[in-house]
């Protein structure tokens, strides 16, 4: 290599400007919504080409989309990643583990959070149906994972996922991402309690 | 036409005659849940209403304020079909109230399937200002599931972040199946919306045991 100066891999150049491109879009959409962000917007936050942008993305929805996505494997592989860490049949603790990540994650990544909780749901029907899916995903998961015990409601699953996601939204709605941490609590209460008796530890 | 068209909306005659201004709403509901929020037109709501562009805009500025005033119109449908109920049962103990008042809002819902159209679905997809009604609408239903409400199986109070999670599950459930097309079916919710919300006050067991008591 003749070049004075050290260069990077093109590959590691090419996947840092993506993930600046996904991070400006997130950033702009928890400042200004997604609506009225502009391409021309996003290029300027990334510091990266239009041709670069095109090359990328086929547009607006698709570099949303795909800030989405990014978001969502993110926080799912530390969601995961967490519960691992507890023992199988240690139930509660898992999904008290597992709940801890999901709001360390929303503290972390509060412009994230606002793009996959807040504008998601309502951007363009396409991101909608991926949030729809996401929630379904979550709702699986709680009930694949929940204890053997009495017959249950089998709407359970799904208005827990819906009121713990319902708080972390507002949450994030409130500018106070980065307190998630503080809701941990509660939420794990009301996700844990249906299955073993309330207020029976 | 003088009237909107008979259909399965559920809006009585009565209300849809009563003024411009409410005919404009109702026709603005009913063309949503038809053909959505982003195919919604101030053309076809004032055809609908059979009142003119012009005297449309005599009422809203936008056929954003028509929906914002429908939105809260289809709200305050919901909260006083909940009140009414919640009160009709007055005297009874707190988890028979909570009963009523969930039966009377999933018939409400179930009956008047563009209600819960544009509160719970449709209106949603339109865009983010409506969030900020969205959220007031479902907390507006926390304090009347928490009065006289009982302190915990365990005998310490349930914290509000509870019963506001509470609430916001069954109205992400509700959507799930207003989206899903399946509003006529909601009825058939009662026994597991009622369960979900009395637990955290009464515990599994007995939440179930006045669940299954019908």
């Amino acid at each position: 290599m003749s070049a004075t100066r050290p260069q990077l891999p093109a590959e590691f150049v090419a996947a840092h400007k993506r993930r600046r491109m996904i991070d400006a879009m997130a950033a702009l959409c928890a400042e200004q919504g997604y609506e009225a962000t502009k391409i021309a917007d996003v290029v300027r936050r990334a510091h990266v080409a239009r041709k670069t942008l095109y090359d990328n993305f086929s547009g607006k929805e698709d570099l949303f989309l795909a800030a989405f996505d990014t978001t969502l494997a993110d926080a799912e592989a530390e969601i995961a990643e967490a519960c691992d860490a507890i023992d199988a049949d240690e139930w509660e603790a898992r999904t008290e583990a597992g709940l801890r990540a999901l709001l360390g994650f929303v503290a972390a990544h509060p412009e994230a959070a606002a793009l996959a909780f807040v504008e998601a749901p309502a951007a363009t029907p396409t991101s909608a149906a991926r949030y729809e899916a996401a929630l379904e995903g979550f709702i699986a998961r709680l009930r694949e994972s929940a204890p053997p015990g009495p017959v249950r409601p089998v709407t359970l699953e799904e208005a827990l996922v819906g009121g713990a996601v319902w708080i972390v939204q507002r949450q994030v709605r409130r500018g106070a991402a980065a307190d998630a941490r503080d809701l941990l609590p509660e939420l794990a209460e009301f996700v844990v309690s249906p299955y073993r008796g309330v207020g029976k530890r | 036409m003088d009237r909107l068209p008979r259909g399965r909306h559920g809006l009585s005659p009565e209300f849809v005659a009563r003024n411009q201004r409410d005919r404009l709403i109702a026709a603005l509901i009913l063309t949503l849940a038809d053909v959505g929020y982003q195919k919604t037109t101030v053309s076809m709501i004032g055809r609908r209403a059979a009142v003119s562009k012009s005297d449309f805009y005599k009422h809203f500025d936008s056929k954003d304020s028509c929906f914002f005033a429908a939105y809260d119109f289809a709200v305050e449908r919901m909260r006083a079909a909940v009140v009414d109920a919640c009160a009709a049962a007055g005297s009874s103990e707190w988890a028979v109230r909570v009963q009523a008042g969930v039966v009377a809002l999933l018939s409400l819902l179930a009956e008047e399937p563009a209600v819960a159209a544009i509160v719970l679905a449709e209106g949603l997809r339109a865009g983010r200002g409506i969030y900020d009604r969205y959220q007031g609408a479902v907390e507006s239903f926390v304090p009347l599931l928490r009065e006289g409400a009982p302190d915990g199986p365990g005998g310490e109070p349930v914290p509000p972040a509870t019963d506001e999670a509470a609430v916001g599950g069954v109205a992400s459930l509700l959507s799930r199946r207003v989206t899903a097309g399946e509003t006529a079916d909601l009825t058939a919710l009662v026994p597991d919306v009622v369960e979900f919300v009395l637990t955290p006050h009464l515990g599994t067991e007995a939440a179930r045991r006045i669940t299954s008591a019908g």
